[in-house]
């Protein structure tokens, strides 16, 4: 059955409504979550409010085991399902770029269009700041394409990496995150803010 | 009790259960049994002896002729430029490349019309396109193109225009009979021969 569109199950069109809807719903849970507030996402840095750990871990988690059920129910064919390919120099780079920006502004891009939606005049700078790193990249392109393009790994899963079954590796994952859950919630006791 | 702790012990058992279990493996097929059923009443997806013997003579770089009986069949003759993947292994990842893909014709072809049809259905119902199968399989490619047999004098005219290829086919092929080689060792000289016979009628047409 499953993915709806690979499978041609729905219309590009529809793919994109349905987007839409799923877009206004993640944009509702970040305001929901309080994540349009630079201090408590910039938290999770000091260790004061750990929530963004929180809920996109569990968010992560939750579609993990729906994707691994829906495949073992035969609803989902998880070969047809997008994997990001890895350039790795690439993914630590920006890794290192987005986790800078991050600190600095205290908004991640997602969460940074949901505090300006709100009103948020720091969100706002934070989007044109956005847009002048994509217009340096894109106009810089020809320049860093040979670092960009780096270490290409394929599309590697992490089990396979590791060499169990995915389901194991679901596990072990779920276990990590309730263990990160958990010195979160101590570094919040161990590092308080009266007000942010 | 903590609804954290309700929800954390759910989403544990969740992954217990999801590590437990084996991975689903099956490739999921793509047409319904109607669809499929459709496709098979259409015929649609043979390929006449002539249609593949033209295109090996003209040496179309869109066909790909692909064997599915087994290696040794396949060593003692292939058509020219076939590949051999045997219908036993159809389904492994290696040639998934060849099998699902836009860009050429896949012509499976077995002794019969069996084998081959079974691959096609296989390949089908994964959704991939362009595969198709050599209508009649080897023994009707043996029995037109190899050895052609010289139509009734008074089949109508495309039976001998279909001859005079399948002779051309089978020179070009290496497929000629002893009586074909015993008559005429250059093909030049085939044409005329065919010629004649259709004069001839023509003749008794009118």
């Amino acid at each position: 059955m499953g993915p709806l569109l690979p499978n041609e199950l729905i219309s590009n069109n529809t793919n994109f409504l349905l987007a839409f809807i799923i877009g206004i719903g993640f944009g509702f849970v970040l305001e929901a979550s309080g994540f349009s507030s630079s201090r408590k996402l910039a938290g999770v840095f000091y260790g004061y409010d750990t929530v963004v750990l929180k809920v996109f871990f569990t968010g992560a988690i939750v579609a993990m085991l729906g994707m691994l059920f829906f495949s073992l129910f035969g609803w989902m064919d998880l070969n047809l399902v997008y994997i990001n390919p890895t350039f790795l120099t690439s993914v630590i780079l920006g890794g290192v770029i987005m986790g800078a920006g991050f600190i600095m502004g205290g908004f991640c891009p997602g969460t940074s269009v949901c505090a300006a939606a709100i009103g948020k005049i720091d969100a706002m700078f934070f989007i044109i700041g956005l847009f002048i790193g994509i217009f340096i990249f894109t106009e810089g392109y020809p320049i860093w394409e040979h670092i960009y393009k780096a270490k290409f790994l394929g599309f590697p899963k992490l089990n396979e990496l590791i060499g169990i079954s995915q389901g194991f590796f679901a596990l072990l994952l779920i276990i990590a995150a309730f263990a990160m859950f958990w010195l979160g919630e101590k570094a919040e006791k161990a590092f308080p803010r009266e007000e942010y | 009790m903590n609804p954290r702790l309700i929800l954390a012990a759910f989403i544990i058992t969740l992954g217990l259960i999801i590590a437990a279990v084996p991975e689903n493996t099956t490739k999921q097929y793509k047409l319904t049994a109607n669809q499929l059923l459709d496709e098979i009443k259409s015929d649609m997806q043979f390929i006449s002896t002539d249609e593949v013997a033209d295109m090996i003579i003209n040496k179309d770089p869109s066909i790909q002729l692909i064997d599915v009986r087994s290696p040794d069949q396949f060593e003692k003759f292939s058509l020219p430029n076939a590949i051999n993947i045997p219908l036993v292994s159809i389904l492994s990842d290696e040639w998934t490349d060849v099998l699902d893909q836009d860009v050429k014709m896949n012509i499976f072809y077995s002794n019969g019309t069996l084998d081959a049809n079974e691959a096609w259905m296989i390949t089908r119902q994964l959704g991939y396109e362009n595969n198709y199968v050599l209508q009649g399989g080897l023994n009707y490619w043996a029995e037109t193109i190899m050895n052609p047999k010289a139509p009734k004098s008074t089949s109508p005219d495309d039976e001998f225009a279909k001859y005079d290829f399948r002779k051309g086919a089978s020179a070009a092929l290496g497929g000629a009979t002893v009586s074909n080689t015993g008559n005429t060792s250059k093909k030049s000289t085939k044409p005329k021969i065919k010629r004649k016979k259709k004069k001839k009628r023509a003749a008794g047409g009118c």
